[in-house]
């Protein structure tokens, strides 16, 4: 019985003593060394560490944040950032923060979230700063509009240019089954059914995540109408225009012909890349900055293909689906040093822009880069293709995280989802949608 | 003893504490949420008075009617297979004098303590449609019955539920087995020199004891139903489409994606008051007497 008391003494002890460890803020164990907020011995500068909230989650994030603050390193020594790493989460904790008066000093930001944070007063208007930084002489022409808000002011420094959505596919696969690369939807609706007769999936998706499967329906939306969804998001069309409705129909007949692997609504990106890579699937949609991934699975095998148009409408080949997002480094008004914050953030963007051109293969940027800049490997083939193809695309569109309205948003990624399945109409499809436009309207 | 409870500022002092977490963590939000369903808000400005506007939307709402459809499913899935099956495990539990009840015991609890991401990811590896081993065991069966589990609008909701139901079909079973080893062995004796078999005793002893428990466990399954969120978060994100929101889910997916607050506000209202409704019937039907033999 006392070995039992004792050895009860002795769990509670141990648990008291973790928890009591664990509950030990990082402050405590900093409290002892020495403060960074003094002055520093030589050039007498203060350091200031500003809170960053930025993505960091894969290497088209990791590689450009690193490089930026190894840059800023040099350019700022008295700065110090402290990241706070971005939740995939539709901006909640962001959100969080605004209502609590936590906002980081420096965030990164989506079209959407700017609504929501300038109507409340949580984001700083850069206009001045877009100026005293010399930001608006490095922005290309093509990007203006992504810095300049549509009420005229600037609340995030981007850097992200028009990226796409591309229809990549395995060249391979095609020729071993003699299937004609689509170009029409007739091609497309005969490559589905030829790959069903063989087992092989025509289009692989990951279409858990639900800005891919708004994706795929605006590349059919931008077959009959250039301005794909974004119309709509806009509140400038209707649901009910016979382009909306073909491209519900068109898709969703080629469900039911199985364009889709099995459980596609519930598959991750993993698991939907790895049939493409495999060569279980024949096509996979995803934005350009799959060409690097692709490319180093695929080797030559690979390539991407222009949208198939619709008979109704051949000259759609160059309008494509995707676009720029007037998001990126946005500063918060109650920041303690708002004014260097501010210039913090300009330079974020513009080395972030450096790092995607150097290390990501990615020319598609909101801002000029340096002529005498490298990219430190060549560009796969398929980038300068699209390099090559940029200057004659006549119009693009948005993702779903560069969609304005978050309501409409959140209809077009429910309902795009739902219109994957073959249980779902597209009648039902476009009534839904048709409620959240017109509930905009008014 | 006496004295203290006559003390009526002793027993404020103690109880102080306990109300005023209660009044901060639980009875302030939930009156906020009612206020807020009136406004049009956006959970950061001021947010501009509509009055009933909010529900009057609600229940226009496609997507309200599938939540609430999906609630009242997965509140009788987990009431029939968790209080069902907790029941019939319970029994065969506390027939076991064995050491192999306690193994058993633990095994069927196991579940309840792990993670529900855990949880959720290994039923996820089963129902996956494609390398799934439930469709693959078919398979080698030879049974025609391969499923798109998850992406059918009209079955996911019931295997969602099912997950649930398996993760906490150990804690309704731990209640009733705790509830059949309160009841005194010598009813049972008397049941048996009466001639009662095995069951006849479960049915005619057993089961009237446990109606107070029953009460609890049926509180639990359909408030737990009613309000059901994290399997459908981790498993399906609501999808496809919209068929396995739940009102939780609705209220998730208005404010924090949608951005509006009120008319999130608006159907976490109705489901607090569609809960508290389930409560107050479960508790003035079942078990409003105590049973003494």
């Amino acid at each position: 019985m006392k070995f039992r008391q004792l050895t009860a003494l002795f769990i509670v002890v141990v648990i008291i003593a973790f928890t009591a460890i664990g509950c030990t803020s990082p402050g405590t164990e900093e409290s002892n060394a020495p403060k960074e907020n003094v002055h520093k011995e030589g050039n007498q500068e203060e350091v200031i560490t500003l809170k960053i909230y930025a993505q960091y989650s894969d290497d088209d994030t990791r590689i450009p944040y690193d490089y930026a603050v190894e840059q800023l390193k040099d350019a700022y020594p008295n700065v110090k950032l402290e990241l706070d790493i971005q939740a995939q989460d539709d901006g909640q904790k962001l959100q969080i923060y605004a209502a609590t008066g936590n906002l980081p000093d420096i965030f990164q930001v989506g079209t959407s979230q700017i609504k929501t944070l300038k109507e409340s007063d949580n984001i700083l208007v850069l206009d001045d700063y877009v100026k005293s930084t010399g930001f608006d002489k490095k922005i290309h022409p093509s990007a203006e509009n992504l810095l300049w808000n549509q009420d005229g002011h600037a609340y995030a420094f981007p850097y992200a240019g028009n990226e796409l959505v591309l229809l990549y596919y395995n060249k391979a696969i095609f020729e071993e089954h003699g299937v004609k690369v689509p170009e029409t939807y007739e091609d497309l609706k005969e490559a589905v059914v030829k790959f069903k007769e063989v087992d092989i999936i025509p289009l692989s998706i990951f279409a858990k995540e639900k800005w891919i499967t708004t994706a795929l329906y605006d590349v059919f939306a931008t077959r009959l109408e250039a301005g794909g969804i974004k119309k709509l998001d806009e509140g400038k069309g209707s649901a009910k225009e016979k382009s909306y409705v073909e491209a519900a129909n068109r898709l969703h007949e080629l469900v039911k012909l199985g364009l889709l692997a099995d459980g596609a609504t519930n598959m991750n990106y993993d698991q939907a890349a790895s049939l493409f890579y495999e060569g279980k699937a024949a096509m996979f949609i995803n934005g350009q900055w799959e060409i690097q991934a692709s490319t180093e699975k695929l080797g030559e095998n690979v390539d991407w293909m222009f949208y198939p148009v619709f008979s109704e409408k051949p000259e759609a080949k160059y309008a494509f689906a995707g676009g720029a997002a007037s998001g990126g480094y946005a500063v918060s008004p109650y920041s303690e040093h708002k004014d260097l914050a501010a210039e913090v953030a300009a330079f974020m963007s513009e080395k972030y822009c450096e790092a995607k051109y150097l290390y990501r293969a990615n020319p598609l940027l909101a801002l000029k880069i340096d002529p005498s800049l490298e990219p430190i490997e060549k560009f796969p083939p398929m980038m300068e293709k699209l390099a090559n193809e940029l200057p004659n695309i006549k119009s693009t569109t948005a993702f779903a995280w560069g969609l304005t309205e978050p309501k409409f948003k959140v209809a077009i990624e429910d309902q795009s989802q739902f219109l994957l399945t073959p249980g779902y109409t597209p009648e039902e499809f476009i009534e839904e949608l048709e409620k959240t436009v017109e509930r905009l309207k008014k | 003893m006496q004295k203290f409870f006559s003390n009526k500022k002793a027993i404020a002092i103690f109880v102080l504490p306990s109300l005023i977490l209660f009044i901060v963590v639980v009875f302030y939000p939930l009156i906020q949420i009612f206020i807020k369903s009136f406004y049009e808000w956006n959970g950061l400005s001021k947010g501009t008075f509509i009055a009933l506007e909010n529900y009057t939307r609600l229940f226009e709402d496609s997507t309200f009617e599938t939540s609430i459809k999906n609630g009242l499913i997965f509140a009788t899935f987990l009431t029939i297979y968790q209080i069902g099956l907790g029941t019939i495990l319970a029994f065969a539990a506390s027939n076991i004098k064995t050491k192999t009840g306690g193994f058993f015991r633990i095994v069927y609890f196991l579940p309840v303590v792990l993670s529900v991401t855990v949880v959720c990811q290994l039923w996820l590896s089963v129902f996956n449609a494609e390398y799934g081993l439930l469709n693959k065991l078919f398979e080698i069966l030879g049974i025609d019955f391969s499923q798109d589990w998850l992406s059918d609008r009209n079955n996911a909701i019931f295997v969602v539920a099912f997950v649930n139901a398996w993760q906490y079909l150990g804690y309704q079973f731990a209640l009733i087995l705790a509830g059949i080893k309160s009841i005194p062995t010598h009813y049972y004796e008397a049941a048996q020199i009466d001639g009662a078999s095995p069951l006849q005793a479960h049915l005619k002893i057993t089961i009237p004891m446990l109606a107070e428990t029953y009460r609890f466990c049926l509180v639990l399954a359909i408030t737990g139903g009613l309000n059901a969120f994290t399997q459908m978060f981790i498993m399906t994100n609501g999808g496809p489409g919209t068929s396995t929101y739940t009102l939780t889910y609705m209220m998730y997916s208005s404010a924090f994606r949608a951005g509006e607050y009120g008319y999130g506000m608006a159907s976490a209202s109705f489901l607090v008051i569609q809960c508290l409704i389930a409560t107050i019937v479960i508790n003035k039907l079942i078990a409003r007497e105590r049973i003494v033999y």
